[in-house]
């Protein structure tokens, strides 16, 4: 059940793409995100911190509505992008996650060809223009043109875990998102692999504003641009990342960065 | 690991501290030497100078590897950059120390210019102005901190007068020349302790507050 919050707030600042106005998300009676007001950047990388628990999961699936399958989810307050609340009625949940893209902790490529993957979306999206050319630019743009570009009609589970990855981020990139929601990306990739997504990140903002949920805060420092901390649902610090790592302002943030939480 | 880091961190800590005594003391005795012409204690502060020199690259040592280990951030890695920010100013402060003993001995038999009022002033006030200083940053004290950033402009223009008096007066003879430049040189390295004291200071209120104070009026 979504219920708008019945102020209006200001008008979005131009380089503010997606912003949450005291966004409260329960399950049931509890309460996983509390009051929640955060803005989102264009072209800009932030990275959502805090412990397990802490609701920024939630949070970030809040941002494209991922949250309406899960039972008992209820949202208050408002989520605004394009100029609108995308609790509203009248908000098509389907273009929303078009615009709004996502990739998961774990790689889930379909069980099909690699050329497939990139292309369905857009294929049942109506898409009509050269696909080649689609699958080629969004196999680029995720960095794995290069590898797979002589196998796109191997089955797309046999890649590595790295390179399901990035596959997956190539398959949201094939819909033209604006927003690039990523939740945990790497927590089951190697160093390597690793590495390899975060460089892809670091390009990835130069077309599209990434919001990336990390238990890896040495990963935040290296790819967010800002960041923010929740803990126990609440926001409690926002700031440029190199500001958040050196100076800190709320007596939670510190404890938590530097490992002297509970 | 975090409680591991922690004692880490505080071992270090206190080993920077430990480093900073030891600085301080070889100051004292090298003005005492200077003051009381006294040539032996002259030579023990050249001699423990080596001491300091080791310590500083342990001490460098030790900070690479908890950055490298560890990945501190927030108030850790901040206290990490304040230890080895102030270690490079502890050793730099023991070479002028040394550089005061050198000329102490040069001074033995030149009570005129080794114990003039204004250079007895000017050991006095360095000497007041690292031990300060090195309780600011063994307390975290802002307060202390930003009053010694405050007071370096009385310890500048002491050393002005002292150049001032001394060239006004001249040397009379090619001995007491050299005696003149060597009291100037102490002068000067007195001064360069109090800069460093300074450099400690404004570590210490980047290690409190995260803001960085250098070259702000």
């Amino acid at each position: 059940m979504i219920r708008p919050s019945p102020v209006s707030p200001a008008p979005l600042a131009q380089d503010v793409v997606i912003r949450t106005v005291s966004l409260t998300i329960r399950y049931g009676d509890f309460e996983a995100v509390k009051n929640v007001s955060l803005e989102f950047h264009r072209h800009q990388a932030t990275a959502l911190i805090g412990p397990s628990g802490c609701g920024k999961s939630t949070l970030l699936r809040a941002l494209n509505r991922m949250n309406d399958f899960t039972l008992n989810c209820r949202a208050t307050g408002r989520v605004e992008y394009a100029g609108r609340n995308i609790y509203d009625t009248g908000c098509d949940p389907v273009e929303l996650r078009r615009r709004i893209g996502m990739v998961f902790q774990k790689p889930n490529p379909f069980p099909k060809s690699i050329y497939r993957n990139v292309a369905w979306g857009a294929m049942i999206n109506g898409f009509r223009g050269d696909t080649d050319a689609l699958v080629e630019q969004c196999l680029r743009r995720a960095g794995l043109w290069d590898e797979v570009k002589d196998k796109l009609k191997q089955n797309a589970l046999q890649l590595s875990g790295g390179q399901q990855q990035r596959l997956c981020i190539a398959r949201a990139l094939a819909l033209e998102p604006e927003v690039l929601l990523m939740d945990e990306p790497c927590s089951a990739l190697d160093p390597i692999a690793t590495s390899r997504i975060e460089d892809l990140i670091d390009q990835l903002k130069s077309r599209y504003t990434v919001i990336l949920v990390t238990h890896n805060m040495q990963q935040a420092a290296r790819v967010a641009d800002r960041t923010a901390f929740l803990y126990l649902g609440e926001l409690i610090e926002v700031d440029e990342t190199p500001n958040m790592f050196t100076q800190p302002t709320h007596p939670k943030t510190q404890a938590y960065l530097t490992g002297r939480f509970g | 690991m975090t409680v591991h880091f922690v004692n880490l961190l505080d071992d270090l800590r206190r080993r920077s501290l430990r480093m900073a005594a030891l600085v301080e003391d070889i100051l004292n005795e090298a003005c005492d030497a200077l003051l009381l012409g006294d040539e032996n204690l002259a030579r023990r502060v050249i001699l423990r100078d080596e001491g300091v020199d080791a310590e500083e690259v342990e001490v460098e040592k030790e900070v690479i590897r908890l950055l490298a280990l560890y990945q501190p951030v927030g108030t850790d890695l901040r206290l990490l950059c304040t230890i080895l920010k102030v270690n490079n100013d502890f050793e730099r402060i023991a070479d002028c120390a040394v550089n005061v003993a050198e000329r102490a001995k040069h001074l033995v038999d030149h009570p005129v210019y080794r114990a003039d009022v204004e250079i007895r002033e000017l050991c006095n006030v360095v000497q007041q102005t690292l031990r300060r200083a090195i309780q600011a940053y063994g307390a975290e004290d802002l307060e202390a901190a930003q009053a010694i950033r405050r007071g370096d402009t009385v310890i500048d223009d002491l050393y002005a007068r002292i150049i001032k008096d001394f060239t006004a007066e001249g040397a009379t003879g090619p001995d007491n020349t050299a005696a003149m430049l060597d009291a100037l040189s102490v002068a000067k390295n007195l001064e360069r302790i109090a800069d460093h004291a300074t450099n400690i200071a404004e570590d210490v209120i980047y290690l409190i507050t995260g803001q960085i104070v250098r070259h702000q009026s």
